[in-house]
């Protein structure tokens, strides 16, 4: 894949430049940008996983609504090209550092208007996006990189920049995965499979108490939502060593987009799943019937809340959450209102937690 | 059978207004102030603009005896006058008046300034010295008077005539009383900021020992001056009638019922009579006490009356309204509206009323609310307000108002009767055909004040647009003269023009336009 460093800038050079040619000839300058929301992301049942639609969405400078986003995302373009002409890695927050300055404008009744280029992140972070999804370039190629939370220990080897890291002699401690695990060259994997936990608690928990050692798998963890390394890094494991990719996350709605993120891919970053997708990452839990069948103690249910059966209503609406299992999961959920998170497991002593993923996966008592 | 002997006391009006001056609102030194500010400031406006007259009137209030908390008030206006004969009567003489007519007046009979020499009478012990000269009079004279109270009569204390050089006419006044100035100062600032504002066309100047104001003529159109006339049929009360009757009872109840009251004529005259079963031969002074009863309780039943006639009213007016607001409140926008006479139990009114927004009106959680009656302003007692109680009652979201607002609500109710509250005459009763009146005439203004709001809107969406857009387009040259190299001023200018075609063309004059004011207000700040 990866097109050199000049190649990426050209291209981005290309983009402004149109966008220049517009305004030369007295056009109002527009972007045309793939649009990455619901209606546009797609459910690709063959290769299953999400895929970005063919609707663009036309970015209209002279649109109160828009000028805004139009602005921004000229001025990341900016910072983009700086960054490769200066040839320095920023990180996103560094561009959302950067970029953020206050801007000004004196109308001619002497009034004041003051704004942020951007006030979060998550304008900042949209537009980088876009302008993804705009040029079909990936931030990695521009050499931009996000905090990675991913975290791995077992037995694999890597080797970055010429160090060999063998995750099997870390201790309590445990790998953390670069910006761009393509970089990491995998030299040995000696796993049965991957464990792929939502919490760093549990991941730490079952790092400690040896959980890998005996089963002889991987632990991975992105502390929640999973970034783009991290997912990146689990489909490696995938498609390169076909090693299977169990998934466990608390059970409520959060917790299972989750784990379609690893499998499917997310709406915000469909234009990606081909790279970052896990199609055949399975689920073992935590699920809304696990809660009866495994007896979880009601000190550990929690009650739903309006946002959770909200969520589970649009989860079931979700083309890639229509499996039988799926949908009687989601129903069940929707029926009981009662949620649990992974340390429910407990209910019948700290070990139980080994016992349960055991049952789940050596028995095959998952769902997709 | 056992029979009482009641001894009863005669009381002269005199003795028993001076016995309950707190109808009169005379409470306490702060109110009495105020009130007698009042009472003579209304009688010199009624002087002067009933009789086509632009007013001037000059208050003054000093220190008399400051130890004892004594004032001097001192009032002059350039009104007709008052001929040298009837001056110790119209001041001296409780229930003093000429004609039992109807028109609208601020005061009723001139009673308050006779209210008020009593007060100054029982604290002060100080006579009034009034000066006065009517129309055409080539001189004019001074009496200094007291009242009698238990004859109710004046008392004459000296009487001098001067020579009237300069064609002096209007009439003066001062009386001694007791007051408090300090906590009084407030409330007469704003009773006069408020008379003012529905009466834009006086210029009236007022000096107190802290305190010195002056409202300017602001225009010299003036009302047009009520009419004078019989009341009608239908807001009679048996008092009126045995008072009518006593004036002329040889007449027939026919003629009576011609001759004194509104838009009776014969037909009409005629038509009651039947409907009432009355004969109207009779003569009225041969009406026995039942008789009369009868005769008010079916006058006022009576449903074939024509309507009450306007011509005794005085509205503001429109433009004299929308100059007085202006005016005392600087808005940024005002619009008023009179109403088409109406009535209520026999008595005409007109309703008037000014909306005002922005400008220097203070934001507040509820529209401030201006009440008159018959040009009056009402101070107090809100709550109890017809006015206050309507206004609350809008849903002012309906006219594109939220709150807090800088909205200003004037409401003025004129009437040769106005039905209030309380006999302290600070709040307008619930009236129904009032307050609909009032209803609509708000609405009306609101109504106004929504285009307003909705135009300026508008203006504004297109000013922050262009606003909005220029400021983007300062950022967006910039990144782009950095990707391509090209020039950040040439790129800003193309973004400019491509903002002002979207825009809209008109709003580039606009634009123009505020640009020059702005600079003239700096010149000017300079």
């Amino acid at each position: 894949m990866a097109r050199s460093r000049q190649e990426v800038l050209r291209i981005l050079e290309e983009w402004g430049k149109r966008v220049l040619d517009q305004i030369e000839q007295g056009q109002e300058p527009v972007l045309e940008i793939p649009s990455r929301t619901l209606s546009n992301t797609i459910w690709d049942p063959v290769r299953r996983l999400l895929v970005l639609g063919p609707d663009k969405m036309k970015r209209r400078f002279l649109d109160l609504k828009e000028s805004r986003k139009f602005m921004q995302t000229m001025l990341m373009l900016k910072l983009i090209v700086e960054a490769i002409r200066e040839n320095v890695y920023p990180t996103i927050r560094d561009l959302y550092y950067n970029g953020k300055h206050t801007i000004m404008y004196v109308d001619p009744k002497g009034r004041t208007f003051k704004e942020n280029t951007w006030d979060d992140q998550q304008e900042s972070n949209a537009v980088i996006e876009d302008i993804e999804v705009a040029t079909g370039l990936l931030r990695e190629e521009m050499g931009l990189s996000a905090d990675v939370k991913g975290k791995v220990v077992g037995p694999i080897i890597v080797k970055s920049r010429g160090f060999e890291i063998d995750a099997t002699r870390l201790g309590d401690a445990a790998l953390s995965l670069p910006p761009n695990p393509d970089e990491l060259e995998i030299v040995k994997v000696e796993a049965e499979y991957v464990l792929v936990v939502e919490k760093d608690a549990i991941f730490q928990r079952l790092n400690r108490e040896g959980y890998w050692k005996q089963e002889n798998c991987i632990l991975v963890t992105a502390k929640g939502m999973p970034d783009r390394a991290t997912r990146r890094f689990v489909r490696r494991l995938s498609e390169e060593y076909k090693l299977p990719v169990y998934v466990l996350t608390d059970a409520d709605p959060y917790g299972w987009y989750i784990y379609s993120v690893y499998r499917s891919g997310s709406i915000k970053l469909s234009y990606e799943s081909d790279r970052l997708a896990t199609p055949d990452a399975k689920f073992i839990g935590v699920t809304a019937s696990d809660i009866i069948d495994y007896k979880i103690s009601d000190e550990y249910v929690i009650a739903a809340t309006d946002r959770d059966i909200k969520r589970a209503q649009e989860l079931i609406r979700y083309p890639w959450f229509q499996s039988d299992a799926w949908r009687k999961e989601i129903q069940l959920f929707l029926k009981m209102k009662k949620k649990v998170e992974i340390e429910a497991l407990s209910t019948h002593g700290l070990k139980f937690l080994h016992d349960y993923l055991k049952d789940k996966i050596h028995n095959k008592k998952w769902i997709e | 059978m056992v029979s009482f002997s009641v001894k009863y006391e005669e009381l002269s009006p005199a003795e028993w207004f001076r016995r309950n001056k707190e109808l009169a609102g005379l409470t306490n030194p702060t109110r009495a102030l105020y009130q007698t500010i009042r009472e003579f400031v209304e009688n010199s406006l009624d002087a002067t603009e009933s009789y086509g007259i632009l007013p001037s009137v000059k208050v003054r209030v000093a220190y008399h005896d400051k130890s004892r908390g004594w004032l001097s008030v001192y009032v002059e206006d350039n009104g007709i006058g008052i001929p040298d004969q009837e001056i110790p009567n119209v001041f001296g003489k409780v229930f003093y008046s000429s004609k039992y007519r109807v028109r609208q007046h601020r005061g009723v009979f001139g009673l308050g300034a006779k209210m008020v020499i009593l007060y100054a009478q029982s604290t002060t012990n100080k006579p009034v010295i009034v000066r006065s000269a009517p129309l055409g009079s080539d001189k004019i004279f001074e009496y200094v008077l007291m009242i009698d109270t238990l004859k109710n009569k004046p008392v004459i204390l000296s009487r001098k005539e001067y020579e009237n050089r300069y064609r002096w006419h209007g009439t003066a006044v001062k009386v001694v009383i007791e007051g408090e100035w300090g906590r009084a100062r407030r409330r007469i600032e704003e009773y006069l900021r408020r008379t003012y504002m529905v009466a834009p066309y006086a210029e009236i100047y007022f000096e107190g020992p802290d305190l010195v104001l002056y409202f300017p003529r602001a225009t010299t159109k003036l009302p047009p001056p009520p009419k004078e006339g019989y009341p009608h049929p239908k807001s009679v009360d048996v008092e009126l009638i045995k008072h009518l009757i006593l004036q002329n009872p040889n007449i027939t109840l026919r003629e009576f019922l011609m001759e004194y009251f509104d838009g009776v004529g014969r037909q009409t005259a005629e038509m009651f009579l039947k409907w009432a079963k009355l004969d109207g031969s009779k003569r009225v002074g041969d009406l026995t006490e039942d008789e009369i009863t009868y005769l008010t309780t079916k006058m006022r039943e009576f449903d074939g009356w024509r309507r009450p006639r306007a011509d005794w009213l005085s509205p503001v007016g429109e433009d004299i309204l929308v100059e007085g607001v202006k005016k005392v409140l600087e808005p940024e926008f005002v619009a008023a509206i009179t109403r088409k006479p109406s009535s209520y139990g026999g008595h005409p009114f007109i309703v008037e009323a000014a909306i005002a927004w922005g400008g220097k009106i203070p934001p507040s959680d509820r529209p401030i609310v201006y009440r008159f009656a018959n040009k009056v302003p009402l101070l107090y007692d809100e709550g109890s307000d017809v006015i206050k109680k309507v206004v609350d009652e809008i849903d002012w979201s309906v006219y594109k108002v939220k709150f807090p607002a800088p909205l200003a609500v004037v409401v003025h109710v004129c009437s040769t009767k106005i039905p209030y509250v309380s006999a302290g005459k600070e709040a307008i009763a619930d009236v129904i055909e009032i307050e609909e009146e009032i209803r609509l005439a708000v609405r009306e203004v609101a109504r106004r004040l929504r285009q307003y709001l909705t135009k300026k809107e508008k203006e504004e969406e297109v000013y922050i647009r262009y606003a909005t857009f220029n400021m983007y387009a300062t950022e967006v040259a910039s990144a782009l003269a950095f990707i391509t190299g090209k020039s950040v001023d040439e790129i800003k200018k193309k973004l400019s023009e491509l903002i002002i075609k979207k825009v809209g063309p008109e709003l580039a004059s606009r634009l123009e336009k505020e640009t020059a004011k702005i600079a003239i207000k700096e010149t000017t700040r300079r």
